[in-house]
């Protein structure tokens, strides 16, 4: 049965006149989402950071809501308040344009900067306001970011920028592109100095501000689903004829090219800003250097005693092989997760892409913060598909260089797990310089100024495990296996007959036996028969153990003692 | 004067408020899912509005689109039935700040009777009796465990925000009580958001019992008798009774006062509910308010005689209670069975689809609410509840007897109902002699 109409409607006749105020909306209760168009309360976009509660994206955001939203209550202190443009090429209209912004906005300039605290850790922060003249860097924005800066090199203070501009600023012409020079080579100075500088890029970061401060941090964080790039869209479309395809020139497109660390959602942004001071501050450093002291001198000076890898119960070493292949066996991420707390992803290159065949980031060993990079295999295969089945790409040697020089820069050891069949081989791979980017590695880690550990956890395959194994010391596990190539491929080559592999095995030399008598590692860690991550905790807690103790033994040494020792230790090979 | 009333809810509560208000004069505008096309309200009433897709976070509990449906439609005030945005403080206050009336209590009342703990507070000022507990929000269990060694076990531990049984565990011994504390914060955090809990002394073999309340904006507050609502399925009513079996002249008396002074102590206005519970040795402890109309509102009016939606629509508007104390007589017995679209041979599972054919009974006695008709398909995205059987006879005795007739005359085909089930429990020996708690419908599953 159909209902339409069919039912009687109420009796107007009863029908009361009102006499109260007619419902009606109040001007600003509501809003539309300029994203998905649906109605939204505006209070609560006021206190959901500016997301939209129905579409989650995300509004710009205001230079000063900004700074409330990420540092602590009443720690703003506002520098160069003052400063604004004056009209450096004397364009017609743009000092009354400068004017009626600054009454509209309440600000002189686009950009906000100043020191605050962030979870308590003092910083240099810049917040770009795109109601300014889409933010674009004229010389007054340029002159306030370089005398932020400046001011945090010579304070020693870490340095926040919050991109959101469509760059140069076209009324002040030549005298606006100087101003991506005048604030990069600021950062320059920030940088050698030893200073920390996060970039933070919001919607949108285009033009000159993209090809200067913007893509500088030794951190770069986004903001979901952010417009970056140098030529705007638009202009790209034009010039080349084509459209574009979704999602281009988004953080998330950036990502995946390698030129951004993270994407951060604007809720976590002031907790991962937090996070990431505290693991370059000075204070916390020593704290932990003195906590895992303490804990060395419970445990005895060598830690808990390494349980012995007994040669006689050895097994072959072509069964070494298939173990340390063994699907089952723990695979880097298990590694960070057990030996490292608070572990912070960073991705990228910086060139061209962001390897999913390595892994790394910021973590704390023992409340020590350090570098912790793994080539990174699945459990399953799904992830190995994903993971590239560890074989790790040019770029992803080029992402574990670039964190590696981090690391340097800020004095923080750098622990590495190796466990790869090899370099990844393919035609991509060739293109962009597998060969060069391996030896660029060698290369640079034989004298990287900070203390280096690489442990083999399964595969050592051959120059792909080399280009992260350049390090003070080298660690196997006891199944695991460290060669030129794979015993297949050494069959082949020598006997035409891959099928000798487990002869091949034998001779190589190529389990942490024969390489510890060789002298091509320092250390074997015991493993159980069998071994999963379900019996990876005994494990963890010996390499732990030992970890300690190496990074105990080496404090005290200075950088140029260290790279002679490294450079000794390959010399003499 | 409220000429026009939006209906923020649909189903039978939608149809009953769009009777109440037809019979007053007032106009009524439905709004609806796109689901809800068909639906029963969505036809009854004179004007309807879509306000979106079918899930309700989209539909029925988007408060922008109720509040722009409302203004535009013209209407001047806006009923929200029962679950929804009913208890939502927030969509009270958005309809306070739109000159659009609420029919219900205000904002601050919602919200303060919405936090547990606070309604605990307030009752405890007041001299209500309420389950000896935590007076401080619990956030571990390791302060939680010293409490309840206080309180004295067994104990439950439940979410300050909670409802509806989630984020809620018992604790029998001292050695359960960090495993139920977790569970029931981790509930509560994905359920609420929020993991702030509270302990209580975990009352056993208790009846639900609660007092339907009326308080106009005078301060004229009184109450309108009892329900029992201890036939219940993990904390989702099934059957409810009024008056209960289990109290004497003398304590419905207490009783009553007790709600009426809860009700004062809350600054309520308009139609509210006290729910207690009561032990077998008398002895009962305030539970929560309910700052809207109930499900098993038609018992009440029932052996009273007074509408409440009626007397929520006046009081909303400004006027006097009707009725003073003294006018409310409890007359005879009232049962309500609710049948809902679900099999319980597989775990009360639910059972949308389209209704083939059906036949309601009727009779001296009889009411039935519901928005169902032959060949409306019942839609997935919703409650379950069918319709509400109500029978009302001059005992409790017949009123069973009765109740097993409608039952046993029901029939809707091309979905699973409970009927039947309905139909066992009305013959099971416990309940019709009354011996019911709050766990009887457990112990017959198992």
């Amino acid at each position: 049965m159909k209902l339409q109409n069919m039912f009687k409607k109420t009796n107007r006749k009863n029908r009361a006149v009102s006499s109260q105020v007619r419902p009606e909306v109040p001007e600003g209760l509501l809003r539309k989402c300029n994203k998905c168009g649906a109605a939204i309360i505006a209070e609560d976009v006021r206190e959901g950071n500016y997301i939209c509660p129905k579409c989650h994206g995300y509004f710009r955001v205001h230079a000063r809501r900004r700074i409330e939203m990420v540092t602590d209550a009443d720690s703003f202190e506002e520098w160069d308040q003052e400063l604004a443009s004056c009209n450096p090429l004397h364009f017609k209209g743009y000092e009354e344009k400068l004017r009626s912004l600054q009454e509209k906005t309440g600000l002189k300039e686009a950009v906000i900067t100043g020191k605050a605290e962030i979870e308590g850790q003092p910083v240099v922060i810049g917040v770009c306001d795109g109601r300014f003249l889409m933010a674009s860097m004229g010389e007054a924005v340029g002159e306030k970011i370089t005398r932020a800066i400046e001011r945090a090199t010579e304070e020693k203070f870490p340095v926040i920028l919050f991109a959101c501009s469509g760059g140069a600023r076209m009324q002040e012409g030549i005298v606006s592109l100087m101003q991506m020079a005048k604030t990069s080579a600021a950062l320059k100075r920030h940088s050698d100095a030893g200073q920390l500088y996060i970039s933070v890029l919001t919607d949108p970061t285009t033009g000159g501000v993209t090809a200067s401060f913007a893509m500088l941090g030794d951190i770069i964080l986004a903001e979901p689903n952010a417009l970056i790039g140098f030529a705007g869209p638009r202009v790209i479309e034009q010039t080349i004829g084509q459209k574009l395809p979704k999602g281009f020139q988004r953080s998330e497109f950036l990502l995946e090219h390698g030129f951004i660390d993270r994407i951060v959602e604007r809720e976590e942004l002031k907790e991962v800003l937090g996070h990431i001071l505290r693991m370059h501050g000075l204070s916390d450093k020593k704290a932990g250097e003195e906590k895992q002291r303490e804990s060395i001198q419970q445990d005895g000076d060598t830690g808990r005693a390494l349980g012995k890898c007994d040669r006689q119960a050895q097994i072959s070493a072509w069964e070494s092989v298939q173990i340390s292949r063994r699907k089952g066996r723990p695979v880097g991420s298990d590694y960070i997760s057990r030996l490292f707390t608070d572990f912070m992803e960073f991705h990228g290159d910086r060139y061209y892409k962001d390897d999913p065949a390595i892994i790394g980031g910021l973590a704390y060993f023992q409340g020590i913060p350090v570098t912790v990079i793994a080539q990174a295999k699945g459990k399953s295969t799904k992830e190995n598909v994903e993971h590239h089945f560890g074989m790790p790409s040019p770029d992803g040697y080029r992402k574990a260089l670039r964190l590696m020089k981090q690391a340097e820069k800020f004095r923080r050891p750098v622990i590495c797990f190796v466990d790869t069949p090899g370099a990844f081989c393919g035609l991509e791979a060739e293109e962009r310089g597998q060969g060069e980017a391996i030896a660029r590695n060698l290369f640079e880690l034989s004298a990287l100024k900070t203390l280096i550990l690489t442990v083999i956890i399964g595969e050592g395959g051959s120059g792909g495990a080399l280009a992260m194994a350049v390090a003070d010391e080298v660690w196997m596990l006891e199944n695991s296996v460290y060669s030129i190539l794979s015993p297949e491929g050494f069959a082949s080559i020598l006997w035409k007959d891959s099928k000798r592999a487990d002869e091949a095995a034998e001779v190589m030399k190529l389990t942490a036996f024969d390489l510890k008598e060789l002298g091509v590692i320092e250390k074997m860690i015991p493993e159980p028969a069998d071994y999963t991550d379900e019996n990876m905790d005994e494990v963890c807690e010996a390499l732990g153990d030992q970890i300690a103790v190496f990074l105990e033994k080496y404090s005290e040494m200075g950088a140029e003692e260290l790279t002679e020792k490294r450079y000794q230790r390959f010399r003499k090979m | 004067m409220i000429g026009k009333v939006l209906i923020a809810n649909r189903g039978e509560i939608a149809v009953r408020i769009i009777r109440a208000c037809r019979e007053m004069g007032i106009e009524t505008v439905a709004v609806y899912s796109e689901a809800d096309r068909e639906a029963l309200h969505t036809q009854l009433a004179d004007e309807a509005v879509c306000i979106g897709p079918a899930p309700s976070a989209k539909s029925y509990l988007s408060m922008e689109q109720i509040i722009s449906a409302t203004v535009t439609s013209g209407a001047d005030a806006v009923h929200p039935g029962f679950g929804f945005l009913s208890e939502n403080s927030r969509f009270a206050e958005l309809c306070e700040q739109c000159h659009i009336t609420f029919i219900g209590p205000g904002s601050d009342i919602i919200r303060r009777m919405g936090n547990k703990q606070e309604a605990r507070n307030t009752m405890t000022a007041a001299g209500v009796p309420v389950v000896p507990g935590s007076t401080d929000p619990l956030t571990d269990a390791e302060a939680g465990a010293k409490i309840a060694e206080k309180i004295g076990y067994p104990v439950i531990v439940k979410a300050a925000l909670g409802g509806g049984g989630k984020g809620m565990r018992v604790a029998e011994t001292p050695e359960e009580f960090e495993a139920s504390f977790n569970t029931a914060q981790k509930e509560a955090q994905m359920a609420f958001g929020d993991g702030t809990m509270y302990l209580e002394h975990y009352v056993r073999h208790p009846r639900h019992i609660e007092f339907q309340i009326l308080a106009d904006q005078y301060g004229n507050t009184i109450h309108l008798g009892e329900r029992d609502c201890s036939v219940q399925r993990n904390h989702q009513k099934m059957i409810e009774e009024a008056p209960s079996v289990a109290l004497s002249e003398e304590l419905r008396s207490r009783m009553g006062d007790a709600a009426v002074r809860a009700a004062k102590a809350a600054g309520y206005v308009n139609a509210g509910t006290v729910e207690f519970l009561l032990e077998d040795n008398g002895q009962f402890y305030f539970m929560e308010m309910n700052t809207r109309i109930q499900v098993e509102h038609p018992v009440t009016e029932w052996v009273t005689g007074i509408d409440l939606v009626k007397e929520q629509i006046r009081i909303a508007d400004g006027r006097h209670l009707s009725y003073t104390q003294q006018d409310v007589k409890i007359t005879g017995h009232a049962i309500e069975c609710r049948i809902n679209a679900e099999n319980p041979s597989r775990n009360f599972r639910p059972s949308p689809g389209t209704i083939t054919d059906m036949y309601l009974p009727g009779g001296k006695g009889v009411r039935i609410d519901s928005a169902i008709y032959s060949g409306y398909t019942v839609p997935p995205y919703y409650d379950s509840m069918l319709a509400k059987l109500i029978v009302h006879a001059k005992n409790r005795k017949e009123a069973i007897r009765k109740m097993r007739s409608v039952l046993g005359e029901v029939i809707i085909e091309g979905i699973d109902t409970n009927v039947d089930y309905q139909y066992e429990i009305l013959n099971h020996p416990d309940f019709v002699s009354g011996e019911v708690d709050i766990e009887f419908i457990e112990k017959l599953c198992r």
